[in-house]
């Protein structure tokens, strides 16, 4: 009997024990958050309590002069206590970054901390939503530490107002280039070309024209065939040959290939020039031209 | 028998060899002897891997990193010495030195007591810093091991660490947590993309001065993510410099410790997982990068003969194709290199400065490489130009290539003909129009006869 009572109060009182060991934990109580514009008293601006257990509902904007404040008191098992670690820690989960400022704690668990734009990191400022602030209480031995998000906050900044970049050089992929081309060269529309073409073309039946209007004509063609056949029918033939040869230059053949043919067809004209052109100089002198 | 011992040498050198890409001699510089007993698996796992561990005290005289001006050793390993400094031999220059000459180099410091200042000056050189009063442990109240530090909270049990980047290849990872006794944190200086992270901490964790009693607001330099348990360098000339800042993790006793998080559950730790990928990667047996082949030549649809291929001068505006074959060093062998994803291999056509930035496709695989190529039109520049290849990643060793070429202009049968321009048209009727008018005016000079009574009239 006797034994059975100091079993079952052992038990009650292990079992009293028992949840206060795994609930001791860090906390804190009597917080409040102001964000103080600058020159405002100290009462101006924004203030509220902030609860250990839950989150404000709206994110705190936090502008470019403003000063943000936190006060608190820490506590061990809710006796105020100085811990090992108070940090307010500001993360922001997109992108990943952290960074923490310490309380400044007195003895009795009064902790404050100021912060002020200019203590953040230039990362920070650039963030296009709004950063989660926690508040992390810590020490030795078996307590709980406290890790809990007290307020979103919205930093904003001065767009007009440029701050440094916060590249630093890494290695990893660089951006695409691609060679930017000069154009093509154009040509005009074809119908332009087409009628300067025909304009050009056209001067040969103008001259033939004109020609005709004066009375040109071949009369004496019977006459120069019949005293030097040969020498006219070649020197023709060389002048027209001279001009396939050109031809040829043009389309396909090299200077070597155009020049000794050049040499054979040009001392070709020239003998036979020389015998037509006589007999033109014969019809002179019989006062046929 | 000779020819049988001389064969059975070069196997076992081979085997011996087959391990680290560039060499098998470690330096472990540690204090006492006493000392190295508590790291005998870690030894013997270096042992098994094909290294030749030779131990050296600091204070030796017969230490030295270089033999007739050369490296005496290919990789160092270098424990906290519990003396003030590493001794004369170990000097920063001379360790920058051994680095400088491809030597490879694992540096274990401790928080356990305060670093040296020879050891904070040889980091500093390499933009590491350590925290000023060099004497920092790093704690924190949410990650730390319940069986071992139940009142201190300095032994971090921390997550493998994953990639450092998307794009950038993970070495580090794998399933388990990591028990990190007592860790000196390091910064990382931001303007050098040589260094990087390997395993920072948490953001909840501090440092502090195991010296003081609670640390005043101003004295805390770091928090976070910001410090860094291990980190890296790598030169430029790819030799590695890891910092592991607890010692302490290496020891046997941690290497299959039972560890337990808050409010977590009992698991034995993968220290020795990652000591191995540490050493592994330090050391050059894996993230090791090598080209094999590069080709280029004009884009043609068959089969490109010998002749045809990595020609000196190209002409504007060609269609060419360029590929690379690479391999990367896995632990024992060479492997098929790949791209992590969201990275590229980028093909640069310069002179001067890129006219192409292209990203190189993998387009075939043989047994120990990758092809990458691409295809692109040489720009309408002539000069000399390069193909380059610059693919410096963290934690892979750098791949340089450069190769140059010509490229000229088009030669003057190579132009379009002028019929073929619509806009010449003009010219040539008008050349051809001349030409047929010249005929028909020798002709017309020839042959005609004077018209009798207009001259008649004139006179």
């Amino acid at each position: 009997m006797y034994l059975w009572q100091a079993t079952t109060s052992f038990c009650l009182l292990a079992s009293a024990a028992l949840p206060t060991v795994a609930a001791s934990a860090w906390g804190f109580t009597d917080a409040t958050v102001a964000v103080q514009p600058k020159g405002a008293g100290i009462n101006g601006g924004f203030k509220e309590q902030i609860s250990s257990s839950k989150p404000l509902a709206n994110p705190l904007v936090f502008t470019g002069a403003d000063t943000l404040r936190i006060t608190l008191t820490t506590q061990e098992d809710s006796s105020a206590k100085r811990p090992h670690q108070a940090f307010l820690l500001l993360k922001d989960s997109q992108s990943g970054l952290d960074i923490s400022y310490p309380f400044t704690v007195k003895e009795n668990g009064k902790s404050r901390v100021e912060l002020t734009q200019k203590e953040l990191p230039l990362q920070f400022l650039t963030l296009p939503n709004p950063v989660d602030a926690r508040v992390v209480i810590g020490g030795f031995g078996s307590s709980e530490a406290y890790d809990h998000s007290v307020f979103k906050l919205a930093i904003e900044r001065d767009v007009n107002i440029p701050i440094p970049t916060a590249e630093a050089p890494r290695y990893g992929k660089l951006p695409e280039i691609h060679h930017t081309f000069n154009n093509d060269p154009t040509n005009p529309p074809i119908v332009i070309t087409l009628a300067f073409v025909g304009a050009v073309i056209a001067a040969l039946p103008v001259l033939a024209g004109l020609w005709l209007f004066l009375g040109v004509n071949l009369n004496h063609l019977p006459t120069a065939l019949k005293s030097a056949p040969l020498p006219h029918a070649i020197f023709l033939a060389s002048l027209t040959g001279f001009e396939g040869i050109f031809f040829l230059y043009y389309t396909s053949w090299n200077l070597f290939q155009v020049l000794p043919a050049a040499a054979v067809v040009g001392a070709v004209a020239f003998v036979s020039g020389s015998r037509a052109l006589g007999e033109v100089q014969g019809r002179r002198f019989a006062g046929l031209r | 028998m000779k020819w049988c011992l001389s064969l059975l040498l070069c196997c076992f050198l081979a085997a011996v060899n087959a391990l680290s890409s560039s060499g098998s001699r470690l330096l472990v510089v540690l204090d006492e002897s006493t000392e190295k007993s508590a790291y005998s698996t870690l030894w013997s796992d270096l042992e098994g891997r094909g290294y030749d561990l030779s131990f050296e005290s600091p204070k030796s005289d017969s230490l030295s990193l270089f033999e007739h001006g050369e490296r005496a050793y290919d990789h160092l390993l270098i424990l906290p010495p519990k003396s003030k400094g590493l001794g004369p031999n170990l000097t920063p220059k001379n360790v920058l030195d051994f680095l400088n000459k491809d030597g490879n180099i694992i540096l274990a410091l401790s928080g356990k007591s305060s670093t040296s200042s020879a050891i904070s000056s040889l980091l500093l050189e390499v933009d590491v810093h350590l925290s000023n009063d060099r004497s920092a442990v790093v704690v924190d109240h949410f990650n730390y091991d319940t069986i071992s530090a139940t009142e201190k909270h300095d032994v971090l049990l921390l997550n493998r660490p994953g990639p450092l980047r998307p794009d950038v290849k993970a070495f580090f990872d794998g399933e388990g947590v990591l028990a990190l006794p007592r860790v000196a944190p390091q910064t990382l200086g931001n303007t050098s993309p040589l260094i990087s992270p390997i395993l920072r901490a948490p953001e909840t964790a501090y440092a502090y001065n195991t010296k003081e009693e609670i640390p005043a607001a101003d004295d805390i330099e770091a928090t976070g993510s910001q410090l860094n348990i291990v980190s890296a360098l790598q030169s430029r000339n790819s030799a590695r410099f890891t910092i592991l800042g607890s010692v302490e993790a290496l020891e046997d006793k941690w290497f299959s410790a039972t560890v337990k998080t808050p409010g977590g559950k009992k698991t034995t730790t993968a220290n020795r997982e990652f000591a191995k990928q540490l050493t592994a990667w330090t050391f050059k047996e894996t993230g090791v990068l090598k080209v094999d082949k590069i080709e280029h030549h004009l884009a043609t649809n068959g089969e490109v003969s010998v002749d045809d291929l990595n020609p000196k001068i190209y002409r504007i505006k060609n269609e060419t194709f360029f590929s690379i074959e690479m391999s990367e060093y896995v632990y024992d062998k060479w492997v098929p290199f790949e791209v992590p994803a969201g990275d590229e291999l980028q093909l640069e056509f310069t002179m001067l400065s890129p006219f192409h930035r292209l990203a190189l496709q993998p387009t075939g695989k043989t047994e120990t490489s990758t092809i990458y190529s691409a295809q692109f039109v040489t720009p309408d520049q002539h000069g000399i130009f390069s193909f380059r290849v610059n693919y410096k990643r963290p934690f892979l060793t750098n791949v340089e290539e450069k190769h140059e070429v010509t490229v000229r202009h088009f030669a003057h049968d190579e132009y379009p003909r002028s019929w073929a321009i619509s806009a010449g048209w003009v010219w040539i009727a008008g050349l051809w129009s001349v030409i047929g008018g010249f005929l028909a005016f020798v002709v017309v000079w020839l042959y005609s006869a004077p018209v009798a009574d207009k001259i008649k009239k004139t006179q």
